[in-house]
């Protein structure tokens, strides 16, 4: 006999529950709150979006030096709104897809459509956070250079300095800016990676089958 | 949600939770994990019920949620602290049917299932269960000689484990 049929023998007629639960258990069971990995992915996205939504906003609002240095650098008053304009679309753009893709999530679907459904929304959250850290890297990049540019202060210092100091302080600059990135997106691999470490396996193992 | 429903619902699990803490037995190793698990489940089934039209049974619909709540869903929460693990013996066999040998095997077999990984377990689930080769192909999503392939290839790998 097959091991799996012996076992297959007792599991049909065996009763596992050795605790009953009744109707009066389950009522308050309904009532809990749900653990479960699409919540709380759902939960790091809504923070992520409003993380990004008010380290783009808030110094717009908290900082009159900081809109006017704004104002001082992109001079004309046309750049600003339409860069506002646009990362507000594309906030806007992200939304509606995490929306959708939330939509999609069915705990009825089969094993691997779930798993692929909450793979496809992990993805909008990380297209959504590579997108913040290149404008992150860009707009700190355009930043200093705007700074070199119409900071009278800065124009000073460089003045004086040798031609080398700019060129050297330049690549200072971007490297710093880039490791600033990297350590961002570091820690969201590693959050992530944590949070989705079994569905990952799991998924892999699924589609290791149709190989 | 209505009561009617709210009624409905917990009858159909109550009449049905074998099932559930059956997922639950495979896939925890102590009791406070299987309540929890068992109580995730619950909320899963609970939220998916108003979506169930019963055109399919209800416990055939359990099995699908209950799988996906095990393998893909369920995070242990901070409540399932860890206590005692199960006495491997998972099965009270009939005072009519005891033999001392084959409880000896079962609880070898019930050991070996437990070092499979979750995929494995899940195809051991529904093969134990008596579904056929389509429905578990469709409940796991994959095709049907994927199915039969990986299943051979499970019980070669509980016979190794059994007799390594």
């Amino acid at each position: 006999m097959d091991e799996l049929d012996l076992l297959k023998k007792h599991w049909q007629s065996d009763g596992v529950e050795d605790k009953h639960i009744t109707t009066k258990d389950i009522y308050p069971m309904l009532l809990k709150k749900s653990s479960s990995i699409v919540k709380t992915l759902f939960y790091i996205s809504i923070a992520e979006l409003i993380f990004w939504i008010l380290v783009n906003t808030l110094p717009l609002f908290f900082s009159d030096s900081y809109n006017q240095k704004l104002n001082e650098m992109y001079g004309d008053g046309i750049v600003m709104p339409i860069l506002a304009f646009l990362s507000y679309a594309v906030i806007l753009v992200f939304v509606y897809l995490l929306f959708k893709s939330y939509k999609g999530i069915s705990v009825t679907d089969s094993a691997k459509k779930l798993m692929e459904n909450i793979l496809k929304t992990r993805k909008v959250i990380k297209y959504y956070v590579i997108y913040n850290l290149i404008m992150a890297f860009l707009s700190m990049l355009v930043g200093f250079y705007y700074a070199f540019k119409n900071d009278p202060n800065i124009k000073t210092v460089f003045q004086d300095a040798e031609s080398g100091t700019f060129i050297v302080t330049a690549i200072v600059l971007i490297l710093f800016t880039g490791l600033f990135v990297l350590v961002i997106w570091l820690f969201y691999r590693l959050i992530y990676g944590i949070l989705l470490r079994r569905l990952n396996r799991n998924y892999k193992e699924l589609k290791k089958l149709e190989v | 949600m209505n009561k009617e429903l709210e009624h409905s619902f917990v009858e159909l699990l109550e009449k049905h939770q074998n099932i559930v803490h059956k997922v639950c037995r495979l896939y925890t190793n102590n009791y406070d994990a299987h309540n929890d698990l068992f109580q995730e489940i619950t909320i899963q089934l609970w939220r998916a019920y108003p979506k169930f039209r019963g055109d399919s049974k209800f416990s055939t619909w359990m099995y699908r949620v209950g799988l996906n709540t095990a393998i893909t869903l369920y995070r242990k929460s901070k409540r399932s602290i860890k206590t005692t693990e199960f006495d491997t013996v998972q099965f009270k066999i009939k005072a009519e049917d005891y033999d001392d040998t084959e409880e000896q095997q079962l609880k070898l077999l019930y050991q070996a299932v437990h070092q499979l990984n979750d995929i494995e377990k899940a195809l051991v689930f529904l093969y134990l269960e008596d579904k056929n080769y389509k429905e578990i192909s469709e409940t796991m999503g994959i095709t049907e000689v994927n199915a039969r392939v990986k299943m051979n290839r499970v019980k070669t790998k509980l016979r190794t484990i059994l007799n390594p």
